[in-house]
């Protein structure tokens, strides 16, 4: 059986490199027969292809997806420099 | 007595824009001439780096009323099509600075911005050196380059304030939050070490996601990641508290 590290590696590059996702930031961790997606993606349906590709990438892990989109809010308070 | 004006700039990075979000990034970008002068973007316009992601950028940026300053990040770079993408953004009004630089009337004042996608190699004594293998050496040495030319363009520019507009970090401050072994691929200190050898008032990056937002460089240049994810808001706004010269006939006393 494969060492879970290798998977793990496999995924996160599968992420990276998919041309439906190109995503380097992702954390990917394996326990067991499950694997976890973490990290910040800007909008849901990035966060769904992601998912669909980590299951193409370990069909035998059950794909916990966690990521968060992450919402740009209105720009806050500015910074002086001085 | 001298009088201080700001000079406002607006920054973010890694807006990663694609067709599925189309639009929406413009709308947060509504009113943004009542908050700054000008607004720059630190790399990462795209997700692929495609030319129909790039004509998206350009219709995002398009006709803003201040003017819109960028670089490309290494996402613009991937399907080998960015200088497709910069000619998009030129031609939708977007400077494009590609190791050079662009001075911008503000107001009375003069601004300087120099700048690129910059590139990795690492931080001082945790970083690769020109030595060994031909693709290491390239590596460093395609850092060595654009920190060359900033430093050459910083000191050519003729400006009352200069900011450095960069993809990649020239500080391991503002990684803080990126896993420690990514490092030498998030930045490198021979830009900071070039920015600080020219002088300047401000440098903007994004690329580090996971980083955070302040950090300053050895010399005290003021480092910011804008990188969307970092700052979690449209853009921020910075800014550079100025000094008015002093008219020709004030003497002090």
């Amino acid at each position: 059986m494969e060492a879970p590290q290798y998977v793990a590696a496999r995924v996160q590059q599968a992420l990276a490199e998919d041309g439906r996702t190109h995503e380097l930031g992702i954390r990917v961790d394996i326990r067991g027969d499950q694997l976890f997606l973490r990290g910040q993606v800007s909008g849901p349906e990035q966060r769904e292809r992601l998912g669909q590709v980590a299951h193409e990438a370990a069909p035998e892990l059950h794909v916990h997806n966690e990521i968060n989109v992450v919402e740009a809010t209105e720009p806050g308070e500015d910074e002086h420099l001085d | 007595m001298s009088t201080l004006t700001d000079l406002r700039i607006a920054a973010v990075g890694d807006i990663h824009l694609g067709e599925d979000v189309r639009g929406q990034y413009r709308k947060k970008l509504a009113g943004i001439e009542e908050r700054a002068d000008v607004f720059m973007v630190a790399g990462d316009l795209t997700r692929h780096g495609t030319l129909e992601e790039g004509k998206l950028v350009a219709d995002e940026l398009r006709g803003l009323p201040i003017p819109v300053v960028a670089v490309l990040g290494n996402h613009d770079y991937h399907s080998d099509m960015e200088r497709e993408i910069a000619d998009e953004l030129r031609e939708a009004g977007v400077i494009v600075l590609d190791d050079d630089g662009v001075v911008i009337q503000c107001g009375e004042r003069k601004l300087g911005v120099v700048g690129g996608k910059g590139f990795g190699g690492g931080f001082a004594g945790k970083c690769a050196s020109e030595f060994g293998e031909r693709e290491i050496k390239n590596f460093v040495s395609h850092t060595r380059s654009i920190a060359e030319s900033w430093k050459v363009a910083l000191k050519e520019i003729v400006a009352d304030e200069r900011v450095v507009l960069s993809h990649y970090s020239p500080i391991k401050e503002t990684l803080e939050g990126e896993p420690h072994e990514i490092y030498p691929f998030l930045g490198s200190y021979l830009l900071a070490e070039a920015v600080d050898t020219a002088g300047a008032d401000l440098i903007l990056h994004g690329h580090a996601h996971k980083g955070s937002e302040k950090g300053m460089t050895p010399g005290g240049i003021r480092v910011r990641n804008v990188a969307l994810p970092v700052l979690g808001r449209a853009y921020a706004v910075y800014c550079l508290t100025c000094a008015e010269a002093p008219p020709a006939d004030w003497h002090q006393h």
